[in-house]
């Protein structure tokens, strides 16, 4: 039995220590925003937040992971809502800042890597609420286990749409 | 905007699929129109399959519900281009006269729920897409409803936002259908499980260009914001109760029998079992890691003929050259040959001569293939994935189990862009969950692994050309001619039932129908129309490996973006720009004296314009030094009704032969654009995978197989390599149609990076990819 703290709630799972936890987030908990793109931590489609700071968690133990602050895609809501401290109410209809900015851009083709790109998105600015075009393509590239891989080509929506999310951010969200 | 929306309950979400259409969809009023009138002559009409709906009746493709809302449906999946999202609602929303938003949903791809079949594949179908159509003749019944209602003549009635008025007396559509239920055929003709599906037939009046008010403008995807709030239910997330997971252990090579399945250790895998058919081994357990682990440790153990039979991705162009069979396949010739070029290139005052290599390319989706199959007791067949032709597949997993079409239903869901795998019915993986799911009697889930889906799965074939051009003393073309040699495209047998020893369709040879034809057919439109000695040659032959592969497989082709074309604009446009240099010409300046359409004449002006082109003979410079060297290239196409051209700008470092793309301009005439945001994203993304083409991909094997398990030795383009992108659209009206944009635009870059390169440097490399190697090889040359 492993205990998980996802998106802000206790989990229990039965499952083996191994497992890599995308197929726990996935398979037992139902979260499905995390993707399976390569099981090598090659991509970031499985991406999600671990304390804070983006992992690939088709290479994560779930054992590795227990007791700590995991926030997946379905997560970011709540977690932007407790960041600025809206009520209960106000955060059922919010989106996280980079989801609202993702849509107003356009920036997914099939959509299938942007689960990491919105994750990767969101370490980058609660870290650097206004980065640089060089700062962007280094955290896409550079920052992770491997570059964020988009077979699309969305990258330029994606710059776009993080400088957008930061604005959002800057004005709290609106 | 409803999209099928499915509860957030995934477990349940394929069981309350139809349900929810039920409970959410709005009660349908069974709307369709008598109109005999309109049925120009006597089409016959296809045979309507069980778990199908009819084509010739409009209520399906288009409801009108006594809300005002408006539901429409189409066989076509969307593939992340949104077009069924966006375009296609605006499409109708003009032709019927209402508000794009009052088409509150679109219903595609599910072979029980659609009408008319074919793929992800000419969405706007060169101006009119069958749901155009369909949306036409519904326009016309709707007036001739209204003028027996209002009784006033139909040609005094005006129609806006869904209310017809006449005289003093208007009514909505909403009103118009209510409780009434009224017959109309519409006609169709084709074959629903065939490539190309179902086509509405005939000639119905439609919507003037000057009267449209939603086409043009940048409405937004509506799947979008499902997929960025993790609500929309993806193929990944089909879990059915009882469903079993399942690995392949695929052949140690291409030409490969089993030798004896390894045996599962059951005191690690307890809940797992290993299901063989003859070549095909499944490792099937209760949970996911379950299956991994036991298919790894099953594979480990399993023995394999072994095979070598493939010449090895080095020796690859020097096969094609040399010891393919071109004779497999007769001679093609373009549609626009003329004049005599040989005695023309004998005397020419300069020529240009020389050969282009093309490698295999992979789809390369971000997430591997993978499907449910759900065989039930009552002998239907279900296929959950995500699939380009989902009634293709429906008719190949009827072959393979030698039943009837009537009892295969293919439900789709979005997934990661496979760009043409599967747009003849199969992308890998759902003939293995329905073979799977069949010998367990449970619904199986059939996951590729990444090392499967580089391995197993179709590419886009290699190709190589020759080119010949004859330069007058005036400095113009006087003869082109193009040798352009590609194995066969298409190749859609199922694998898992090849494997197996199930029945497929034949593998590519002559005798089959054009599209699994080994003949290699021109399909890059001319576009330079004053040349006066034109002669395009297409060269067929067999998928290497095939004839010598025990399994008939070897590497299997697909179409991928702009297939064949490709293989042919790249030699081409390349070729042009080495043609210019020799006459000593501006090589977009080229292009034009060789032009006449004034739509090719405008994207050149476009891009020459947007990109800050210097107007000047190739090339600048040559090879010196450790400085980056910097050099512009052009490239022309028309495709699908749409004139492009592209300029790319790059600076290539001499000391390591690296090329970075710093700026690419595209210019896109598409005639009317229905969508500027959703196209120039598309543009966008087109480009960037062109990039990557250019200077990345090449798949890699040896004798037996392809030798690339992941993205460390098959990379794509990074964002750190990502240029400034600027999409210049051309809105032209007076085209009067509207033409295909989000496949073309990755054909673009490879030409213009070689001409850039030959441009900075002086050397041309005619083979791709512009590795950095290949590149510092040239240049100290």
């Amino acid at each position: 039995m492993v205990t998980l703290n996802v998106n802000g709630a206790r989990r229990e799972v039965n499952v083996p220590d191994n497992t890599p936890l995308l197929y726990v987030l996935r398979n037992d908990l139902e979260l499905i925003g995390p993707q399976f793109g390569c099981g090598l931590a090659q991509c970031g489609a499985c991406a999600v937040l671990v304390d804070g700071k983006e992992v690939r968690s088709c290479v994560k133990s779930v054992a590795s992971v227990a007791n700590k602050e995991i926030t997946t895609l379905e997560g970011l809501p709540a977690r932007w809502a407790k960041q600025k401290g809206l009520s209960a109410e106000e955060a059922k209809n919010t989106l996280h800042p980079v989801q609202q900015a993702w849509i107003e851009e356009q920036t997914p083709q099939c959509g299938f890597c942007q689960n990491g790109m919105m994750i990767k998105a969101t370490e980058l600015l609660e870290s650097n609420p206004h980065p640089s075009i060089v700062q962007i393509k280094e955290a896409f590239t550079t920052s992770g286990p491997s570059p964020n891989l988009c077979r699309c080509g969305t990258y330029v929506a994606i710059m776009e749409a993080v400088q957008h999310a930061a604005e959002i951010m800057a004005k709290g969200g609106k | 905007m409803a999209t099928t929306k499915i509860p957030a309950n995934v477990a349940a979400a394929s069981l309350s699929r139809r349900q929810f259409v039920k409970a959410g969809g709005a009660l349908v009023v069974g709307f369709g129109l008598v109109g005999p009138e309109l049925l120009k002559g006597d089409t016959p009409k296809p045979t309507v399959l069980k778990n199908s709906l009819d084509a010739a009746l409009p209520s399906s493709w288009i409801e009108i519900h006594p809300n005002n809302t408006v539901l429409i449906r189409t066989g076509k999946p969307d593939f992340g281009q949104g077009t069924t999202f966006t375009a296609y609602r605006q499409i109708v929303a003009d032709e019927l006269s209402v508000p794009f938003e009052a088409i509150t949903t679109v219903v595609n791809g599910d072979t029980d729920r659609t009408p008319d079949g074919s793929g992800a594949f000419d969405f706007l179908g060169h101006g009119t897409p069958n749901i155009r159509k369909a949306a036409a003749y519904t326009y016309q019944a709707l007036l001739d409803l209204s003028s027996e209602r209002l009784g006033v003549p139909k040609d005094k009635l005006t129609v806006k936002d869904g209310v017809v008025s006449g005289g003093d007396k208007s009514i909505s559509y909403g009103d118009l259908v209510k409780d009434r239920q009224l017959k109309l055929t519409i006609p169709v003709a084709g074959d629903l499980t065939s490539i190309f599906g179902l086509a509405v037939m005939g000639d119905p009046p439609m919507k003037p260009v000057s009267e449209y008010t939603v086409i043009g403008k940048s409405f937004k995807n509506s799947i979008t914001s499902s997929k960025v709030a993790a609500k929309e239910t993806w193929a990944t997330d089909v879990r059915l109760p009882g469903m079993l997971h399942a690995r392949i252990v695929h052949p140690k090579t291409l030409g490969s029998k089993l030798v004896s399945a390894g045996a599962l250790d059951k005191i690690r895998f307890p809940n797992s079992q290993v299901i063989v058919k003859a070549n095909l081994v499944g490792v099937v357990a209760v949970t996911e890691w379950e299956a991994i682990q036991a298919a790894n440790q099953v594979a480990g153990t399993t023995k394999w003929t072994e095979w070598k039979g493939l010449p090895g991705s080095a020796k690859l162009q020097q096969h094609l050259k040399e010891e393919a069979d071109w004779k497999a396949a007769p001679v093609t010739k373009g549609g626009v040959n003329k004049g005599d070029v040989d005695p023309v290139l004998t005397s020419a005052h300069k020529k240009h001569s020389a050969t282009y290599h093309m490698p295999y390319m992979k789809h390369a989706p971000i997430g591997p293939t993978m499907a449910v199959g759900d065989v039930k007791p009552d002998g239907t067949v279900h296929i959950h994935t995500h699939n380009q032709n989902p009634q293709a597949l429906r008719g190949e997993i009827a072959k393979m189990l030698g039943i009837s079409a009537d009892l295969v239903i293919v439900h789709t869901y979005p997934g990661p862009g496979h760009y043409g795998r599967s747009n003849g019915g199969n992308a890998g993986a759902e003939d293995e969950a329905v073979i799977l799911s069949q010998a367990l009697g449970k619904p199986v889930r059939v996951q590729w692994m990444r090392p499967d889906d580089l391995q197993w799965s179709t590419q886009s074939p290699a190709a190589f050309s020759e080119i010949q051009i004859a330069i007058d003393e005036k400095g113009k073309m006087a003869a082109y001619q193009a040798d352009h040699y590609m194995p066969a495209m298409q190749d859609d047998r199922l694998i898992g039932a090849v494997l197996a020893g199930l029945p497929t369709m034949p593998a590519p040879d002559v005798h089959n129908d054009f599209i699994t034809s080994t003949v290699n057919n021109i399909s890059d439109p001319w576009t330079y129309a004053p040349v006066p000695n034109v002669m395009e040659r297409g060269h067929g032959t067999f998928q290497v490996g095939q004839k010598s592969s025990p399994l008939a497989v070897g590497l299997r082709d697909h179409s991928m973006r702009t297939p064949v074309q490709y293989q042919q604009n790249y030699p081409r446009e390349l070729a042009m720009s080495e043609a210019a240099a020799l006459a000593g010409a501006d090589a977009i300046q080229f292009r034009m004296d060789h032009a006449t359409e004034e739509r090719a004449i405008g994207v050149l002006k476009a891009v020459r314009d947007a990109s800050g082109w210097d107007t000047r003979p190739s090339p600048r410079a040559v090879a010196t030094g450790a400085t980056p060297l910097r050099g512009r290239g052009v490239s022309l196409m028309f495709r699908s009704g749409t004139y492009w051209a592209c300029v790319c700008q790059i600076a290539v470092t001499p000391g390591t032969g690296a090329i970075k793309v710093e700026k690419y301009t595209v210019a896109v005439d598409p005639g009317i654009v229905i969508n500027p945001d959703q196209l120039k994203r598309q543009v966008q993304g087109g480009a960037v995978m062109g990039i990557s083409i250019a200077l990345l991909e090449e798949l890699t094997f040896d004798e037996s197989g392809i030798t690339q398990r992941n993205w460390m030795n098959y990379p794509i383009l990074t964002m750190a390599d990502v240029p400034e992108i600027n999409v210049v659209l051309l809105h032209n009206p007076k085209v009067g149609a509207y033409g295909g944009g989000s496949e073309a635009a990755n054909a673009l870059a490879a030409p213009a990076i070689a001409a850039a390169l030959h441009d900075a440097t002086g050397k041309i490399l005619r083979r791709l990819p512009l590795k950095p190697a290949y590149v510092l090889e040239a240049l100290k040359a």
